[in-house]
């Protein structure tokens, strides 16, 4: 239950919403029409005869955008909501002040929480003002009026010390105002989520490789739903079902909760915990895709992608990643849904120099084919057709591996021990070709999937030289353990993969490395547990019924 | 708190560094002459790896490391600005313990400056 307290600091929410005289035109304004966010909101926030409230009007943003507002109002501002009526007020914000699916998806790494280098910030000064305390995602995940990029302007360099935000603010202003041609479209047509019934499911997580399988999805009433997910391992074929409640934002915003039906074990990355969902689901609600994750640090995650099933054949995933030119009587799995119960060689497209020599299996969920690839094939990465269902670059054609690149490419770990949780880091060795371009390490490059390895750590610089027991391991399938939080504070450290049979031109074993910091955990408060309570709102997805 | 972690790794993935330069000693600017072996285009700050041949011609391992990508790519440096077998002048302050690292304040590639800027 959230409670009320610091009301002395409603004057100040006051004062700060009473500066708004001179917003702009109030025909530009969103009306605010739901009563309970009038009457929470509106002591401060006043309106006017037409609905347009101070700030709020003028403002659009992410659920996670709107959970941030309502909890600093709660914290700083002091107003009181319940749980409930917190979740009715970020539901309609997000809803009425939204962000189209056009506007969140180049965002979608921040609330998906992924580790994501952000390079295309426009300017230096704009990496100053922004980036320096949170990512840049976060600044273009609203979008106001001039005036009230202004007045936050205003507020940010008073609180937080921007130096000088003119940059920034004609950036945003421009970049992202209130009023867009996709949000004027997405508002006029957006319309309750249909979405419930059978959902077709491919996903992947770092070290494990890929998954398959399909998702049930039960109306929960109020946008929200429930769901059941069949996982298989396309590696192993191990299999999780999980279970799980989801709420619906802004008719395209899945975020939600679920958890293995069989008790995770002990093993933090172990893919039956509990976790977080969010999806960005495309406006025509036929696919879905975005990213389940769990951990102290949200470091281990599902990358998911969702397809409606049709009534004709349709392919979802290729075990295989890649074959080399001049491999004969390769076998390779096409996995996928309502596939016929006649599958001909013919039938199969692996594109140009791969050519089917038989078919080995097939049911209506899977096809087994064995394929040559020509010694003279292109490389590059191929199409995989059955009939008219395509799945677009899903192998590689390569003839030889020039370098390997670990994922992450820079990652943070962090120590711990039983008071303070340990962050822990996946690693994977992908293996790739140079493009036509003969350069490594852009954008014509060929992946080629996962890389056999061996791994091995180095701390580097300030501490070169010392032991890299006192930092952690790093087992053999990539996976970085921190050592218990004790006097240690920082460490650089290099992990490399080195692989077990590709060479370069030089004979020499190829290997990559990652850049891993690993520093102190999050040391919190004794507030925490009301703190976090704050966050359960859009985080924890839709209260059990 | 699993915001703030994530702000965290955002810092580390976009702007400035996670440490200062009490490691390297200012006073002590040198400029080396090398081959490039990798470069390491990442955050928390870009790495380059070279080799320098000491006056008996013996090769030594160096690494240099930059400020971070967010930095260096609005002067136009990506993943390949550097690549193994460039030639390179390289000015840095180097580790005050000894070890073949600095902290590079000047790069020159194949003849050709490569502007870095400030922040760590």
């Amino acid at each position: 239950m959230i409670s009320t307290f610091r009301k002395g600091s409603v004057l100040a929410c006051i004062l700060l919403a009473g500066i708004v005289s001179g917003q702009s035109s109030p025909s530009e304004g969103i009306p605010v029409t739901d009563p309970l966010v009038i009457a929470k909101c509106g002591s401060c926030h006043a309106t006017d005869d037409h609905g347009i409230m101070q700030r709020i009007s003028w403002e659009r943003t992410t659920p996670e955008g709107w959970q941030d507002v309502l909890k600093r109002m709660v914290l700083v501002n002091g107003i009181s909501v319940t749980p409930p009526e917190a979740r009715t007020i970020v539901k309609y914000l997000s809803a009425r002040h939204g962000l189209a699916p056009e506007e969140a998806q180049p965002v979608m790494y921040d609330v998906e929480r992924r580790i994501h280098v952000e390079t295309s910030i426009p300017s230096e000064n704009l990496g100053k003002d922004c980036a320096r305390c949170h990512t840049f995602a976060r600044a273009l995940s609203w979008r106001r009026s001039s005036d009230d990029w202004k007045q936050f302007m205003s507020i940010h360099t008073a609180r937080y010390k921007v130096k000088d935000g003119a940059e920034a603010l004609a950036f945003l202003t421009k970049a992202a105002p209130l009023h867009t041609p996709e949000w004027d479209a997405w508002s006029a047509r957006t319309s309750r989520p249909t979405l419930t019934g059978r959902w077709l499911v491919t996903a992947s997580i770092l070290g494990r490789g890929k998954y398959f399988g399909e998702m049930k999805v039960d109306p929960a009433g109020d946008d929200e739903f429930n769901t059941t997910v069949h996982l298989t391992s396309v590696n192993d074929g191990s299999s999780l079902v999980r279970s799980g409640r989801s709420a619906v934002y802004g008719g395209y915003a899945w975020r939600g909760r679920s958890k293995g039906n069989e008790p995770a074990d002990t093993a933090r990355d172990d893919p039956s915990s509990e976790l977080r969902e969010v999806l960005w689901i495309a406006p025509d609600q036929s696919t879905a895709e975005g990213r389940w994750f769990w951990g102290e640090y949200q470091e281990f995650g599902f990358d998911v992608q969702l397809r409606r099933p049709s009534p004709d054949p349709m392919l979802t995933v290729v075990d295989r990643s890649s074959l080399k030119t001049g491999s004969q009587a390769n076998r390779i799995r096409l996995i996928g849904d309502s596939l016929p119960a006649q599958v001909r060689p013919a039938d199969l497209n692996f594109g140009p120099g791969v050519s089917v020599r038989r078919i080995v299996s097939r049911t209506g969920s899977e096809v087994i084919a064995e394929v040559d690839v020509a010694a003279d094939a292109h490389p590059g990465k191929r199409d995989v057709a059955l009939g008219r269902s395509v799945l677009p670059g899903a192998l590689a054609i390569y003839d030889r591996v020039d370098y390997i690149k670990v994922a992450p490419e820079s990652a943070m770990a962090a120590f711990g021990n039983q008071t303070h949780a340990r962050g822990y880091q996946q690693f994977e060795a992908i293996g790739y070709q140079n493009g036509p371009d003969g350069k490594a390490h852009t954008d014509d490059d060929v992946e080629l999937g996962p890389m056999d390895v061996t791994w091995s750590m180095e701390v580097f610089y300030a501490a070169q030289g010392a032991n890299s027991d006192v930092v952690g391991k790093v087992s053999s399938t990539g996976f970085f353990t921190p050592v218990s939080d004790g006097p240690n504070n920082n460490f650089d450290v290099w992990v490399t993969a080195t692989a077990k049979s590709e060479k370069d031109k030089n004979g020499k074993l190829l290997a990559g490395k990652a850049y891993l910091v690993v520093t102190v955990p999050t040391y919190t408060f004794n507030g925490r547990q009301y703190v976090r309570d704050l966050d359960r709102w859009v985080d924890d997805g839709p209260a059990p019924k | 708190m699993k915001i703030v972690w994530f702000t965290l790794l955002a810092v580390a993935g976009a702007a400035f560094g996670h440490h200062g330069f009490a490691a390297f000693d200012k006073n002590a600017e040198v400029t080396l002459q090398g081959t490039v072996t990798e470069f390491h285009f990442v955050n928390p700050h870009c790495i380059v790896e070279f080799e320098v041949k000491d006056d008996k011609g013996q090769v030594q391992k160096w690494s240099g490391e930059l400020t971070s990508p967010v930095h260096l790519s609005p002067r136009g440096w990506n993943a390949t600005s550097l690549e193994p077998g460039d030639k390179l002048s390289i000015t840095g302050w180097p580790a005050r313990n000894g070890v073949h690292s600095l902290w590079v304040t000047k790069v020159v590639s194949n003849g050709k400056e490569l502007k870095i800027g400030g922040g760590n």
